[in-house]
């Protein structure tokens, strides 16, 4: 469980980043962060595993305050993957890049095992003995996810996860994102790519100017003009699709989201009621 | 470990004497300050170069920049002055203490007050290739975003349970290996990809360019270097022809 306590957050260059922030992230929620650069999102995630410790107010894990705790000792329980792959890898091999985060953590008895089940998770028995440095993008980013993942934190941080990944990759990361769902973790993901984040379905919440503008599921914020607008977030093809299709057409409703709910209304409303 | 450090180095735009003054001016300054600072190694005179440097950094209204350098490098200092003190005794080590102060000083004024740009511009009409003064104002332009980027990769790799502070002496080096190549590597990638957009502008396409802005020396400008190197011809005559007054080899006498 993640709880966040009137937080502030004012940067050593004096800018506030968050301003009295409080939320609850539940064991085994799913949670989007989304918002406008600069909103303070990468900032209020650096919080939930000690990289960043409030200037006022205070952030529980698991019901223990962070302020006296270490990166490290977080690192255990919060896995934090950061977005760009390449500040993450270092080692000779991929192996060795899995090895180094179960070395740091102290988890040297079942080292062989973890290592073994994160190659196997992120598909890279085969690039073992490769250099990361060899691999593809996509490669890359699986390898620092497991670099991450392999200690099996409770609690998943995806910092813009889909940023310049392709279609596959992102494909391959909403499988990944939704059998961490299913296997009972938290996960909380930053992100803009609001298609992306419609297909999670998680509950979303939005920060602009470091405080929080809304917190609810996918259909009462990406479907609301007004939070969208005031988020700078594009709405869904498919919902601007049905925008549109609303200003010709009164009676479909407003708040469309997927393309199913799509059909489903163009069925009842169109077809159904004229022809 | 802090990259701080870097961020007081960084140019300021203000409107002051020290900030109109000819960049060639202001690293001649820099560089005699620091050559006479080498020169000595008498407590006084340190002390003296040291303090006539102060007024500078008000007039150039740089008085914080200057104190978050100086606080970036509080480690680099105890370690001159406990090295010192060591094998040289405490007077010597006060005098390393403010001639590093002083070359800080020096060249943290020049940094602060010179835009790269006017550096750059600064070298060529020294007859410096251009290629060379660009590039020269490039690793300058690109010392603040490699600072952010070392901040970014550390608390990546922090996140994967990495203690800087961990262990002995050998240790805590070897630490720094996850943050070092992971920097290395994606500057050499940024690299490559700053050339690529620099060739497809048209960079180097014609080997005679055109200026904009001229650099051309005012009366201010020399009478700060005719000053300069009046002090420099004094301090080498009464160090190597004439000799120290007394007075000025005083010392901590322990």
């Amino acid at each position: 469980m993640l709880e966040v306590i009137n937080v502030s957050y004012t940067y050593p260059s004096g800018d506030t980043a968050l301003k009295n922030v409080s939320l609850k992230i539940s064991d085994g929620e799913l949670v989007a962060i989304m918002g406008p650069n600069g909103a303070g999102k990468s900032t209020l995630v650096k919080h939930f595993n000690g990289l960043l410790k409030p200037s006022k107010g205070k952030v529980l894990v698991d019901g223990v305050n962070t302020t006296n705790m270490t990166v490290a000792e977080l690192s255990r329980k919060v896995g934090f993957v950061f977005q760009n792959a390449d500040h993450q890898l270092f080692a000779e091999t991929v192996e060795k890049e899995i090895e180094f985060t179960l070395k740091n953590l102290g988890l040297h008895e079942n080292l062989e095992e973890l290592k073994v089940k994160a190659l196997e998770d992120f598909d890279l028995i085969k690039y073992r003995d490769k250099s990361p440095f060899s691999l593809s993008g996509g490669e890359r980013k699986r390898v620092a996810l497991a670099s991450v993942l392999c200690a099996n934190p409770k609690t998943i941080i995806l910092d813009e996860p889909t940023a310049g990944q392709d279609l596959v990759q992102k494909n391959n990361l909403l499988e990944l994102i939704r059998r961490f769902h299913s296997e009972g973790k938290t996960v909380v993901i930053v992100s803009h790519d609001v298609e992306f984040i419609v297909d999670i379905n998680p509950r979303i919440i939005t920060l602009v100017n470091g405080e929080i503008l809304c917190d609810g599921d996918v259909q009462d914020v990406l479907a609301n003009k007004m939070i969208l607008e005031y988020s700078s977030l594009t709405p869904a093809q498919i919902t601007e699709f049905a925008w549109r299709i609303c200003e010709e057409l009164k009676p479909l409703p407003n708040n469309i989201i997927t393309v199913d709910q799509l059909i489903e209304a163009l069925k009842t409303h169109i077809i159904g009621g004229s022809l | 470990m802090s990259f701080n450090i870097f961020e007081a180095f960084k140019y300021r735009r203000k409107k002051t004497f020290i900030h109109s003054l000819d960049p060639r001016t202001k690293l001649a300054l820099a560089i005699g300050v620091s050559a006479l600072s080498i020169i000595f190694t008498e407590l006084i005179i340190l002390l003296i170069i040291f303090i006539s440097l102060i007024p500078l950094l008000i007039i150039a209204k740089s008085i914080k920049e200057w104190t978050g350098t100086v606080k970036g490098l509080t480690l680099l200092i105890v370690f001159i002055l406990f090295v010192n003190i060591v094998f040289n005794g405490l007077s010597f080590a006060v005098s390393m203490v403010l001639r590093i102060f002083s070359l800080i000083t020096a060249f943290s004024l020049f940094f602060l007050t010179v835009h790269p740009d006017e550096l750059s511009q600064a070298l060529i009409q020294m007859k410096v290739p251009f290629s060379f003064a660009f590039a020269m104002s490039m690793a300058i332009r690109y010392v603040p975003t490699i600072a952010r980027e070392a901040q970014t990769i550390r608390e990546a790799q922090m996140s994967r349970g990495l203690e800087l502070e961990k262990g002995g002496f050998t240790q805590k080096i070897k630490n720094f290996i996850p943050i070092i190549i992971p920097l290395i590597v994606s500057s050499i990638r940024r690299a490559v990809s700053i050339a690529e957009s620099l060739e497809s502008r048209g960079f180097g396409a014609y080997s005679n360019r055109t200026y904009l802005l001229p650099l051309k020396m005012k009366k201010r400008d020399y009478i700060v270097l005719i000053t300069l190197l009046a002090a420099i011809i004094i301090s080498v005559i009464i160090k190597f022809v004439v000799g120290l007054p007394p007075l000025l080899l005083l010392s901590i006498p322990f």
